[in-house]
């Protein structure tokens, strides 16, 4: 500084100046400031760089340790188990559609008979335990006339204790029940020989793979213990490389003994393609025992629900020969020694539809109901929240008055401090009985899915998940509407647009960019939100069945983010099961970054044409 | 033109202001007004800055109804001999007939043919044919047609400072309005647009009544037929234009023309 | 007299007002939503939230016991004991619900534990962050890269934030030790003792560090505002009496903001405290029969010096940060879906829910309320 010459040390002026001139570590202070400020400033990308580390980290593993139980899958001959078990799989829905077809016929004529008997049945345990509730129960019935309910009541009183055998009428009544009931079965005898056939079928099948099934696994246990075995010893001969002297040694003697041969695969699946033909051949058998079973079944006569049940049958009939065919076919083709692609991994998480743990014969990892799981669970919400949260901004950026603003703006920041856990707890013990109370209303019923089943389903959890999305799609729809300039609506004004035509044609258009950017961000607060979903949608690792429409939506489901928070507290650490939850963990990182960088994009967008 | 000024078969005024109060909440903006606007002319309002000039214009078609707390306290505005604040007085249909051009061009994010078809639009006109029609017209009586004819569907914001002005004017008299308000429509153009858009009002003059705010005194001779002149909420002095600047009645008036103002 | 602005009134007029309820609706849809979960959970709740002993007692077991002449007994498992044996053949039948019995003081702790570490945390970060952003920061490539890292970091899911909490705090985090574990990545000798790479366990500083991040992006966003809101007059008038930079931010700038940054951290402890899935693999428990501070540490001897019985206390006070902790969150998670539900069981959970809903709700309005009123009362 020059002008230090001109002042006097030791002054107040020299103080000053002097003071700009300290330095530390070689760089004078205001630098050093700035540069600590300035690496702080990095943290957030430090953090998300260290999330993706770390996910990677417990994550990369998963597709070779994947790819290795999918070889012992195919080596040990599971693979070859399940395809013919696959096919079987689909034969029990089709049977319990037989069996629900021949209740729903049986019901309506046996019905009668057999809520007399079991109302007079339940009057005498209500007298025998003195309960006066399960009395005024069979006084009220309607099943009775008067003199019989007295006949009935004269005969329990007139027992003693001592007495063994029903009072008559009890008997009367059982006995016109079994009566009703055989009746009732031989009028439908052609659907219930199909339904025992269909079971019957399956036996001879199905006894060649139980022993196959003990064969594979077996199999595939020595082969876990193989492997546990070696890379332990794998570990000691690395240690022992490392080591000097007697530790070496000792090292190389441990690694000795622990050493085990691989399980002989070629031999083992000896045992197991033998059977081939014999497998073929059942398969072969019970797929014309089961043709012949259901074609001739009628539909005449039936009520309409029975005869949909039966025709359903019959139609998934032709796919399911296929498929039985398929598999006989596949069971000649199959070779335990063909390698498997390591693309096999990969595509068997993104495509796989099976999300199988803890199972004893074969865990997967399929991605694709969770997937599912979340993607509904989103839409719904987002087509609840999404008409809600707009029109509330519109609302309440274009008509409300003060007082009206000033109460609704807090209340709907407030809801984004509601912890999702409560919302998941409200979900269970509220939302829940509350939709399935409604749903079991009358004149609801044409609504596809009701009466609902369950409790917890897709559409509670997108309920609450709405009212969670409400707070941000408000605020940054409220925000964008707020950012059109104030020129525009006097400009419409002053065309005589009513208040009406200026926010609809002017207002709302020009936002437009901003709203959607604000739904989109509200999708991505829904698909990584865990504690609703896991509390409420129910938890079955199953995709949807698509087959009801729209009903869908009331069905169980689960998700990404639940089945992480499910799960990983019960697995051990670097097993396949940890590293498949991490790998969830690095979809929905990804699905969550994009869903992030569309918002962002569009509304850039919307900032240039303002410009 | 100013020495147009006609002096036989005046006809009847278009806006009528009488002893008009204004105020904002507690504060009185305009005192007593009264002023005559005749039909087919060109009215302008000048004056100091704050001076009420553009409260006065948005009085007109109640623009100001959007400012909370201002109102009309004392007097009346008649529009068509229709006194605008009557409790029967559709606004949209007083807006339509009493167009608005702003200070700074504020076209619609839309194509240019929707900002022109707007208002025609809000009024209900649905078939595309009349649409057409009074795109064409609007555009051509705002000299762009030649211009734009080609890319009607083109983004209205990429049009420079003077053509989306025009397009504005073009938007306001689309709706075919009596009187036409024009809020200091130059000031934030460079000179080439200012002399289109004078020009421009000029034209307008024959089929439209113009009222304008400026702060520009040339302006105001080169365009108007009329001059209003105020100061502090009040009406000074209000004379045809030629009359007005050369031969000024108030001493006020004149001290303001030639600088000289305190 | 002729009307020439007559307008279709009555049409136009009733579709304005059907288009204005209309949209009036969703407002009132979402607030009356609100109000309507708050007064279901207070009715719910505060009955049971207001019991002697709910907020000061440690959770247990709930224990039902009936005798035969029909009288019930709710108590703990020690007294459970005692009331049978006096009961002796009048005793009828015995319940036990897990965690429902006792009161919510542990997971009450816990949160509060956890809360105080991820904000110390994430308002120090943030704080320097935002300082950075808004004080020093030019425009360039870094700065859009910082805040295109901040927009994405708040959109992260918080159970992605539990997997990295997990596999960063709990698996790897550094601690000094002489005996390394097995598990460490890697050992880094300091002589007299070791930098060990094997992670916190699963402990209110993992938890706290974990939350930290999760709140992170609100309070450095937060923080730029407040800072942004100052008047640039402020800093160019200390500039151009010669202060430099940073006595310009401490002095000119930091007072100003700071009641701003301090509200919007209250709603960041909100925040922090309403999260459940960061916190459930790297600090929560089902169940604890103890506070954190209550550790058995073995007794000194009698001849224990002053040193002795000073590490002692430090110990404990460190033992706090690194034990495992009940969490008010987790611990709704636990009654509302690890246990069977029944009318005991409902009894916890809409106390545990209503004290929950009420401590983390005055924060938020606390923050919300003072927000208002500081923008109304600094207008510069």
């Amino acid at each position: 500084m020059p002008s230090d010459s001109t002042t006097p040390p030791g002054s107040l002026g020299s103080k000053i100046l002097r003071r700009g001139r300290r330095t530390v570590l070689g760089m004078d202070p205001q630098g050093l400031i700035k540069n600590f400020f300035g690496a702080n400033s990095s943290i957030a990308i430090i953090v998300l760089v260290l999330i993706m580390v770390f996910l990677l980290r417990e994550g990369a593993g998963f597709l070779s340790t994947y790819h290795h139980e999918l070889e012992i899958y195919r080596k040990a001959g599971l693979e070859f188990c399940d395809i013919a078990d696959t096919p079987l799989k689909q034969q029990q829905s089709m049977a319990s559609a037989l069996r629900r077809a021949l209740s729903m016929e049986l019901e309506p004529l046996v019905k009668n008979a057999r809520e007399r008997r079991d109302a007079a049945f339940l009057y005498k345990r209500a007298l025998d335990e003195k309960s006066a509730e399960g009395a005024a129960v069979f006084e009220n019935s309607l099943l009775f006339t008067p003199g019989e309910k007295n006949q009935i009541k004269s005969e329990i009183a007139a027992l003693t204790p001592e007495s063994i055998d029903l009072p008559p009428t009890l008997q009367k009544l059982a006995a016109e029940f079994t009566e009703k009931d055989r009746e009732a079965k031989k009028t439908f005898r052609a659907i219930i020989e199909a339904e025992e056939i269909f079971e019957e079928a399956t036996e001879p099948v199905a006894e060649i793979l139980d022993e196959l099934k003990t064969h594979a696994t077996e199999t595939k246990e020595a082969a876990n213990e193989f492997h546990t075995l070696e890379v332990g010893r794998q570990q000691l001969l690395g240690a022992a490389a490392s080591a000097h002297g007697a530790e070496k040694d000792e090292f190389l003697k441990e690694a000795e003994l622990s050493r085990v041969d691989a399980p002989d695969y070629a031999a083992r699946i000896e045992t197991i393609l033998e059977q081939r033909d014999d497998l073929s051949k059942a398969l072969g058998e019970y797929a014309a025992a089961v043709e012949e079973a259901v074609k001739p079944l009628q539909s005449d006569g039936l009520s309409p629900e029975a005869a949909k049940l039966i025709a359903s049958v019959q139609k998934a009939l032709p796919t399911h020969l296929n498929h039985i065919q398929n598999a006989a076919r596949n069971l000649k083709a199959w070779k335990w020694d063909e390698p498997v692609s390591f693309w096999r991994a990969v595509s068997s998480f993104a495509f796989g539809t099976g999300w199988i743990t803890n199972s004893s014969w074969q865990d997967f990892y399929g991605v694709v109901p969770l997937l599912t799981g979340s993607l509904l669970i989103s839409f719904v919400a987002l087509l609840i929240a999404t008409p809600i949260s707009v029109t509330a901004a519109i609302y309440t950026n274009q008509f409300a008055t003060d007082r009206e603003k000033e109460l609704i703006k807090p209340v709907i920041e407030f809801i984004q401090a509601i912890p999702s856990v409560v919302l998941g707890f409200i979900g269970i013990a509220v939302v829940g009985d509350l939709i399935k109370g409604v749903s079991q209303w009358e004149f609801l019923s044409w609504i596809p899915g009701f009466p609902i089943q369950e409790r917890l389903n897709i559409f509670n959890a997108g309920c609450l998940l709405a009212f969670m999305a409400v707070p941000t799609m408000f605020s940054l729809s409220e925000d964008a509407l707020n950012n059109v300039p104030r020129s525009y609506a006097e400009a419409s004004d002053a065309l005589g647009a009513t208040k009406l035509q200026t926010v609809f044609r002017v207002i709302v258009p020009a936002a437009i960019s901003g709203i959607l950017s604000a739904i989109l961000l509200g999708l991505g607060r829904v698909i990584g939100e865990t504690m609703v979903v896991l509390l409420v949608a129910g938890n079955r690792i199953a995709i949807p069945d698509f087959g009801d429409g729209l009903g869908v939506i009331f069905q169980p489901a689960h998700t990404l983010t639940g089945i992480i928070a499910q799960e990983l507290g019960e697995v051990s650490r670097g097993s396949s099961h940890w590293q498949a939850l991490f790998m969830v963990g690095i979809l929905l990182f990804v699905i969550s970054l994009s869903v992030n960088w569309c918002a962002r994009t569009i509304a850039k967008r919307f900032e240039h044409s303002k410009a | 033109m100013p020495e147009s000024v006609p002096t036989a078969a005046k006809p009847a005024p278009v806006v009528q202001v009488r002893d008009m109060d204004f105020r904002y909440g507690d504060k009185t903006a305009l005192h007593g007004i009264s002023l005559e606007v005749e039909s087919h002319r060109v009215t302008a309002l000048i004056g100091p800055s704050g001076c009420g000039k553009s409260t006065l214009l948005r009085c007109i078609n109640r623009m100001n109804d959007r400012v909370a707390g201002a109102r009309v306290s004392k007097g009346e505005i008649l529009v068509k001999g229709k006194n605008i604040h009557d409790a029967d007085v559709d606004l949209t249909q007083l807006r339509r007939q009493v167009g608005m051009v702003f200070q700074k061009s504020n076209p619609f994010p839309k194509t240019i043919y929707e900002n022109v078809a707007y208002g025609l639009r809000v009024h209900g006109v649905k078939d595309k044919t009349s649409l057409d029609e009074a795109v064409e017209r609007s555009l051509t009586q705002a000299a762009l047609w030649d211009e734009l004819k080609d890319r009607l569907n083109a983004h209205a914001l990429g049009l420079s400072g003077g053509q989306q002005q025009r397009l504005c004017i073009a938007r306001a008299i689309a709706t075919m309005p009596d009187v036409l308000l024009m809020d200091e429509p130059c000031s934030a153009l460079d000179p080439i647009a200012t002399l289109k858009i004078e020009e421009l009002i000029t034209q307008l003059a024959r089929n439209y009544t113009v009222v304008i705010v400026t702060h520009n005194m040339q302006q105001a001779v080169r365009v108007s037929d009329f001059t209003a002149f105020l100061h502090l909420g009040k009406l000074v002095e209000f004379a045809p234009t030629e009359e007005l600047f050369t031969n000024p009645r108030e001493k006020l008036t004149d001290s303001y023309l030639r600088g000289t103002f305190s | 007299m002729n009307n020439p602005f007559a307008g279709d009134h009555s049409s136009i007029q009733r579709r304005e007002t059907a288009a204005r309820w209309l949209l009036r609706l969703g407002s009132y849809v979402v607030v009356l939503t609100t109000v309507a979960i708050f007064a279901f959970i207070t009715v719910k709740g505060l009955p049971h939230a207001v019991k002697p002993g709910f907020l000061t007692e440690l959770t247990s077991t709930l224990h039902v016991i009936e005798s035969k002449d029909g009288k019930v007994f709710k108590t703990n498992p020690v007294e459970a004991d005692v009331i049978k044996k006096r009961l002796g053949e009048g005793f009828q039948s015995e319940k036990t619900i897990s965690y429902s019995g006792g009161g919510i003081l542990g997971p009450i702790v816990g949160t509060a534990l956890l809360v105080v570490v991820s904000v110390s945390v994430a308002l120090f970060l943030g704080v320097c962050c935002a300082i950075y952003l808004s004080e020093y920061a030019k425009k360039g490539k870094f700065i859009e890269m910082v805040r295109l890292a901040i927009l994405n970091l708040a959109g992260v899911p918080s159970v992605v934030f539990g997997l990295f909490g997990l596999g960063a705090f709990v698996l790897t985090a550094p601690v000094l030790t002489g005996t390394p574990a097995d598990r460490a990545i890697f050992v880094i000798p300091l002589g007299f003792t070791n930098l060990s790479f094997q992670g916190w366990d699963t402990c209110v500083l993992s938890g706290g560090f974990t939350l930290a991040f999760v709140i992170l992006p609100v309070i450095i966003t937060a923080s730029e505002q407040c800072l942004q809101a100052v008047p640039q007059g402020f800093r160019e008038t200390s500039m151009a009496l010669g202060a430099t930079r940073w006595q310009t931010i401490w002095r000119s700038v930091l007072p100003f903001a700071t009641p701003g940054i301090l509200t919007s951290t209250i709603l960041g402890i909100a925040r922090a405290a309403g999260e459940t899935a960061p916190i459930m693999f790297t600090a929560a428990l089902a169940f604890k029969d103890k506070l954190p501070w209550q550790k058995d540490l073995p007794p000194l001897p009698a001849d224990a010096g002053m040193f002795a019985h000073w590490e002692q206390s430090v110990q404990r006070f460190l033992g706090i940060f690194t034990e495992s902790v009940q969490a008010l969150p987790y611990h709704i998670y636990t009654l509302a879906a690890k246990i069977p539900q029944n009318e005991y069981s409902e009894q916890a959970q809409y106390g545990s829910v209503f004290v929950f809903l009420v401590l983390v709700a005055s924060l938020a309005a606390t923050s919300i309320w003072l927000r208002i009123h500081l923008r109304k009362k600094y207008k510069w």
